[in-house]
């Protein structure tokens, strides 16, 4: 008796543990993505959340210490360094949801690196310039002549200042890197930016709508982004930039 | 006589015994419910209510028939068209991107009632278009290496061809027409070998024309032609004939639909093969079209050995 009564009080116990988590998992989709991130006790649900999420679906990439892999082309998700956007859990979310280059129309898919090498567009010597004022402009050891040479190609056949702009600082509406900040995707020496301008980058990330349940995606967004801000000052910084407000969808 | 048993035991005795022996009774009950509570509770625990089909869920910014619309997707769309932060999109702007998404889903839902996969065929473009893409997405992410470009390249050397040009002479002799009405089949051979007899020992074509009953087959009527011009204007007989003439020679006899044909090639640029280096951005192309289209391929096999189908007689498998 006493027994069953034992098992009715850890069913009832846990019958309100699982009401309580929807709970939360409707106060963390029902808030806008980055209002999410002024809720300390929604950030610390999210993350109890996406910690094994993360494990199971984004760490064969990007490591489980979130540092990116180079030789997947996997982006490093701890820093402040963003690919697509600015790094709000919003940005973050629309990756989540639709990817890059995924095949589906709503993910990143505006442009890639072309193979510049590889298509015979630029030769090895121009190839071998470009890298010396890449490393020139990321503030590395470079070649200051070959760096020259390669200046005349970057803004001049390559045309590689379309992308990454006349300042050569990218242009994170469509993906293309900040050239001057010595972060690299797919690894940084010499010999790893030859190979990115010789072959191109075409890297590609699934999308997880439809695979993963919204809350789900909402938690790891939340995880990555309180991962990548991780003190308040810097959180507040980018949440004042952020580019989404409070308040419901106004009928 | 039997004598009833009656219990001689005292009272407090039989109190005794009749809570010793009522447990077992009493506890039937109790232990059915709290079974079926606990029942109750593991189902409340491991099954989540219905959605409750009257309120938007949460993530969403509406419902249209059940079908959700993303707020994530509300805010894209309203940057977007609004082109301005979403903090500056002022509500009466939301409201009107949302109806405006709202429109569109209707009409996503209006099309397939209708069954526009069934009878568009733009609709039915799109929707391949939209599965393919996402089965090759994940091959294209990988380049290739120079080696397997160039291993491409041997292989799919004609595709790097550039077009060649010719300007062919077509003089055709109408077999029985008006200006040969008696001539058969066999007396017509005789007078086109001895014709290209004539201009392979360098009579004018005019001069043939005027003897042997030629005329300009009018085929060629707009002189110097890029090959695959040539090839629609001679058709499938004449072309290949005329691709193996070099500049200055005249064909043997061609029998087509109209006659007998003797080509003049006045001037011929051959077709070049484009060589690896020069050829480099297209072959880069078709590799990774390759790529994409043998992704394609083996989705659409998967999907046949999941699919039932079933041929009508008479369809060939």
């Amino acid at each position: 008796m006493v027994g069953a009564l034992a098992l009715l009080a850890a069913a009832a116990f846990a019958m309100d543990l699982a009401s309580q988590h929807q709970a939360w998992e409707r106060r963390l989709l029902t808030a806008l993505p980055d209002q999410v991130v002024a809720d300390p006790q929604l950030v610390r649900f999210a993350i109890a959340e996406a910690r094994p999420l993360y494990a199971r679906h984004c760490a064969a990439c990007h490591g489980r210490d979130m540092h990116g892999n180079p030789a997947l082309g996997a982006p490093n998700l701890s820093d402040s360094t963003w690919l697509y956007g600015s790094g709000t859990v919003y940005d973050i979310e629309r990756t989540l949801l639709y990817g890059v280059r995924s095949g589906r129309s709503k993910s990143h898919n505006i442009t890639d690196m072309p193979a510049f090498g590889l298509t015979g567009r630029l030769s090895d010597g121009d190839i071998r310039s470009v890298v010396q004022y890449v490393l020139q402009l990321s503030g590395d050891n470079y070649d200051p002549a070959a760096a020259n040479e390669g200046r005349r190609v970057f803004y001049g056949n390559a045309n590689c200042s379309d992308c990454h702009g006349m300042d050569a600082r990218g242009d994170s509406g469509y993906g293309a890197p900040d050239l001057t900040r010595n972060v690299w995707n797919s690894g940084g020496s010499a010999e790893d930016l030859y190979r990115a301008i010789y072959f191109g980058e075409h890297r590609v990330m699934p999308g997880w709508r439809g695979v993963l349940p919204l809350e789900q995606i909402r938690a790891l967004a939340v995880y990555v982004y309180s991962v990548s801000h991780p003190t308040p000052a810097q959180a507040a910084n980018t949440y004042a930039q952020s580019t989404t407000t409070p308040g419901s969808a106004a009928e | 006589m039997a004598t009833p048993d009656i219990d001689v035991r005292p009272a407090r005795g039989r109190l005794a015994a009749l809570l010793a022996s009522r447990p077992q009774r009493s506890a039937l009950l109790p232990s059915i419910g709290i079974a079926a509570g606990l029942l109750l509770a593991a189902l409340g625990v491991f099954h989540r209510a219905p959605p409750d089909r009257s309120t938007v869920p949460a993530g969403y910014a509406a419902l249209v028939n059940q079908k959700g619309i993303l707020t994530s997707d509300l805010i894209s769309q309203s940057v977007a068209e609004l082109g301005k932060p979403f903090t500056e999109v002022t509500p009466a702007e939301r409201a009107r991107v949302l109806h405006e998404m709202i429109d569109e889903e209707l009409l996503v839902q209006r099309a397939l009632v209708l069954d526009l996969p069934e009878t568009t065929t733009e609709v039915r473009e799109a929707m391949t278009g939209g599965v393919n893409a996402q089965v090759a997405a994940p091959l294209l992410a990988q380049q290739p290496t120079d080696e397997q470009l160039r291993a491409y390249y041997d292989a799919h050397r004609a595709k790097y061809t550039a077009d060649g040009s010719m300007n062919v002479r077509d003089l055709v002799l109408h077999i029985g027409g008006y200006e040969n009405a008696d001539q058969s089949m066999a007396q017509a051979n005789i007078d086109a070998t001895e014709a290209v007899y004539q201009l392979r020992s360098g009579a004018s074509a005019d001069y043939v024309m005027e003897h042997f009953g030629f005329n300009d087959s009018g085929r060629m009527r707009f002189g110097n032609e890029p090959d695959f011009a040539a090839k629609l204007h001679l058709g499938p007989t004449l072309y290949p004939a005329a691709t193996r003439l070099t500049e200055g020679q005249v064909s043997d006899p061609v029998a087509d639909t109209d006659g007998l044909h003797v080509l003049i090639m006045e001037q011929r640029r051959m077709p070049t093969i484009a060589d690896f280096a020069s050829a480099r951005t297209a072959v880069y192309a078709d590799y990774r079209e390759d790529i994409a289209k043998a992704a394609q391929h083996e989705n659409v096999k998967i999907l046949r050995g999941q699919a039932q189908i079933i041929l009508a007689p008479g369809e060939s498998e």
